[in-house]
């Protein structure tokens, strides 16, 4: 049992009963979900800017663009079967406003609506999504029979996104 | 992912110390009492380091933004524990997360962050200039990536300095 924490630009997957993987702390960046719940099978990116630069040594986990496919193969490499798969997203808060930024967007919503683009045209489904507004939150998920997903906003009470709610005081 | 020589470092720690001294001095003599700046070390890491070495990031910070504008896309970023922010605000006789406490904690921010700010620039012979200060209380994790990521920009590493102690 072990909890895989995702940090910026990194990603996670398993298919352990009682492991979790989370993204703690997430701001502007999003937390990208992929389930495959019937074979209890997730994976967890940690997603930083919506596209990447015109290089071949592009970190994937890092840019919208690519994360989607290429946590979708790390799903598939660990068992999920690309029909059952379902996607849910956390983040992409707006907490300071920089100006500058050109497109008058700011990142957090550029992220958002990048990583919702690519999953679009893999045709993944979108089932649940905390995203947007001032707060940063942490995401939670619990590899099992019930894969679980649940995010916690700064200051508030962890709640469940996807799956069923949490069971607590179960030790393995 | 160290891009940086050892002499830039030395150089840049010898800007953020003297940087701090000036932002120390000033804060000092708004609260009227000493202040300590901790000797600083400086080390280029990679974001995630970055973050990681700022502590835990799910947890609560008072964050206090300061965005500098002129010939340098910066950003000062101040982050106070509940328990220093307290202390603070104490000094006042307001309570933090208040926007009295916000406010008390913006100025700090606005102090140290101007005086930081005007010997880098003076010693490098930039215009820097200080917008006004944003304060959150929010996850430390999600203040830093969205301040190391607020321009939309790809930044392989960041460079961390010090740490001031009241």
């Amino acid at each position: 049992m072990a909890e895989a924490v995702v940090r910026m630009g990194e990603a996670a997957a398993s298919a352990t009963p009682g492991d979790t993987l989370a993204c703690i702390g997430l701001g502007s960046c999003i937390g990208l979900v992929l389930v495959d719940r019937a074979r209890s099978v997730a994976a967890l990116a940690h997603v930083m800017l919506p596209s990447a630069p015109a290089e071949p040594q592009a970190q994937p986990y890092k840019f919208a663009d690519l994360a989607v496919s290429a946590l979708l193969d790390l799903a598939l490499a660990h068992g999920a079967l690309k029909p059952r798969l379902e996607a849910a997203i956390v983040g992409g808060a707006a907490m300071f406003q920089f100006g500058a930024g050109g497109s008058g967007q700011d990142i957090g919503a550029r992220n958002e609506s990048a990583v919702r683009g690519r999953l679009d045209g893999l045709g993944i489904p979108l089932r649940a999504a905390a995203t947007g507004g001032g707060r940063g939150r942490t995401v939670r998920i619990f590899v099992g029979p019930d894969v679980a997903i649940t995010v916690r906003e700064a200051g508030g009470r962890e709640e469940a996104l996807l799956g069923a709610p949490m069971t607590v005081g179960v030790a393995a | 992912m160290n891009t940086f020589t050892d002499m830039q470092l030395d150089a840049l720690r010898e800007l953020a110390n003297i940087g701090s001294g000036n932002a120390g001095t000033a804060l000092s003599s708004m609260l009227g009492k000493p202040v300590d700046i901790s000797v600083p070390t400086a080390a280029a890491l990679p974001l995630p380091e970055a973050v990681a070495v700022a502590g835990d990031p799910g947890e609560l910070r008072h964050g206090v933004v300061v965005p500098i504008v002129g010939d340098l896309d910066a950003i000062v970023v101040l982050l106070f524990p509940h328990d220093d922010a307290k202390t603070l605000c104490a000094m006042y006789g307001i309570e933090p997360g208040t926007p009295d406490g916000d406010s008390m904690l913006g100025e700090v921010g606005n102090i140290l962050g101007a005086n930081y700010i005007n010997v880098l620039a003076q010693m490098v012979g930039m215009e820097l200039e200080p917008t006004p200060p944003q304060v959150v209380e929010d996850m430390l994790g999600a203040i830093l990536e969205s301040v190391l990521l607020g321009r939309g920009e790809d930044t392989p590493t960041a460079l961390v300095l010090e740490r001031l102690g009241l």
